[in-house]
């Protein structure tokens, strides 16, 4: 129950002034990835096989890492707005807060752990 | 928390709907099932089944509803007043579309049964009323009113060109009858923050007058992640509203501003 008037609840704590990037990020990490996916797609598929030494060697072949770390982070950055959006839709209060922190954290470890993984494929060779 | 079950005053009990059989030797029975609810009965919403006989009904939704609440049942509430499409009042979810019952004929719903419910994921005053006090304040909250500092001519009034003025002609046309922000997902999940297609659509009606000298603190006001954001495009807006507008583009084309002002 309360007595606060409707405009005062609606006009609430104001505008947060934000947004624009998270929806300017969205779509150019989008237009990003279309192309990335493509590229990783033909050229796995134009491997003689998928087998596990072929594919360590075409990881640390020429710009193939470098695609291939970008595409990490992309898709990681992408996904981590995207479901950002989702929890904020559906998800209300202090579980939304937490939601969101582990969220956040798993999508920081895919980026990282995605780029280490590639870096070690090329200095160190497979594990 | 998310909110999985619904609350048991917005689940329909199936056992308690009654039936109110057409009169005899009528010759072409619809059969109309209505939403009844009334929160202050403590009892839980239920279906009644009105058959009608077409030949002496009227050919709109809500002359079918009228004629139920002149004749068959009087504690029906709904709301209307212009009968033509023009106050808004009397939306409602027909068939599960979003729709004005003025404007909507019973013959194009196609055959069989017409469901009539209340607008979706309002408070229900009672039957097919609902609250929309939430829904006003969003349209006060924009600002639906000019804002200048020059002062108008002493002599006439403001001017705009023609190509001016029809920039802001088919968004002028919305009668706040709510079934776009009623019929969008976002809304219903983030009624108290999200502003809702019909809100936005007017903050756009204001941001697009070519008097008007507010633009950058109308885009200000609604740069937020739920006022405006909420917005996924899913154009449900588009497809309800019955003056065949578009809130959706509407918001698409304030993000797009958002978006370039910031390079």
């Amino acid at each position: 129950m309360t007595l606060r008037s409707p405009l005062g609840r609606v006009l609430n704590h104001g505008a947060a002034h934000g947004g624009v990037s998270h929806w300017i990020v969205e779509r150019v990490t989008a237009l990003a990835l279309a192309p990335l996916a493509i590229w990783l797609l033909v050229t796995l598929l134009a491997l003689p096989v998928l087998d596990h030494a072929t594919l360590s060697i075409w990881v640390a072949t020429g710009w193939n890492p470098v695609w291939l770390a970008l595409l990490v982070l992309l898709a990681s950055w992408h996904s981590w707005l995207g479901v950002q959006m989702v929890v904020e839709d559906y998800v209300h209060g202090l579980t939304k807060t937490l939601t969101l922190l582990v969220s956040t954290c798993v999508h920081a470890l895919l980026a990282l752990s995605g780029v280490y993984a590639i870096l070690h494929i090329v200095f160190a060779g497979t594990a | 928390m998310v909110q999985l079950a619904l609350p048991p005053n917005a689940r329909i009990d199936k056992s308690a709907g009654k039936h109110y059989p057409a009169p005899s030797g009528a010759r072409r029975v619809r059969t109309f099932r209505i939403y009844r609810f009334d929160p202050a009965s403590g009892q839980r919403p239920r279906i009644d089944r009105y058959d009608l006989d077409m030949e002496q009904c009227g050919p709109m939704v809500l002359d079918a509803l009228l004629k139920i609440k002149n004749e068959v049942d009087a504690t029906l509430s709904l709301r209307r007043s212009c009968r033509e499409g023009i106050c808004g009042s009397c939306a409602m979810n027909i068939n599960g579309v979003n729709t004005l019952a003025c404007t909507r004929a019973c013959e194009d719903l196609g055959g069989g049964d017409v469901s009539i419910y209340p607008l979706p994921h309002m408070p229900v005053v009672k039957d097919l009323v609902t609250d929309l006090t939430t829904f006003y304040a969003q349209y006060a909250a924009i600002k639906p009113w000019l804002q200048t500092r020059t002062p108008a001519p002493p002599d006439r009034e403001r001017l705009q060109s023609k190509h001016e003025q029809q920039r802001i002609d088919r968004p002028s046309a919305c009668i706040l009858c709510a079934c776009c922000s009623t019929s969008c997902p976002s809304y219903w999940w983030n009624s108290e923050r999200y502003l809702g297609p019909a809100a936005l659509l007017a903050a756009y009606r204001w941001i697009v007058d070519s008097r008007d000298e507010a633009l950058g603190e109308r885009l200000d006001a609604l740069e937020d992640p739920f006022r405006l954001y909420r917005c996924h495009t899913i154009m449900n807006c588009a497809e309800a509203c019955p003056k065949d507008l578009n809130p959706a583009r509407a918001i698409g084309a304030i993000k797009q501003m958002l978006a370039d002002r910031q390079h």
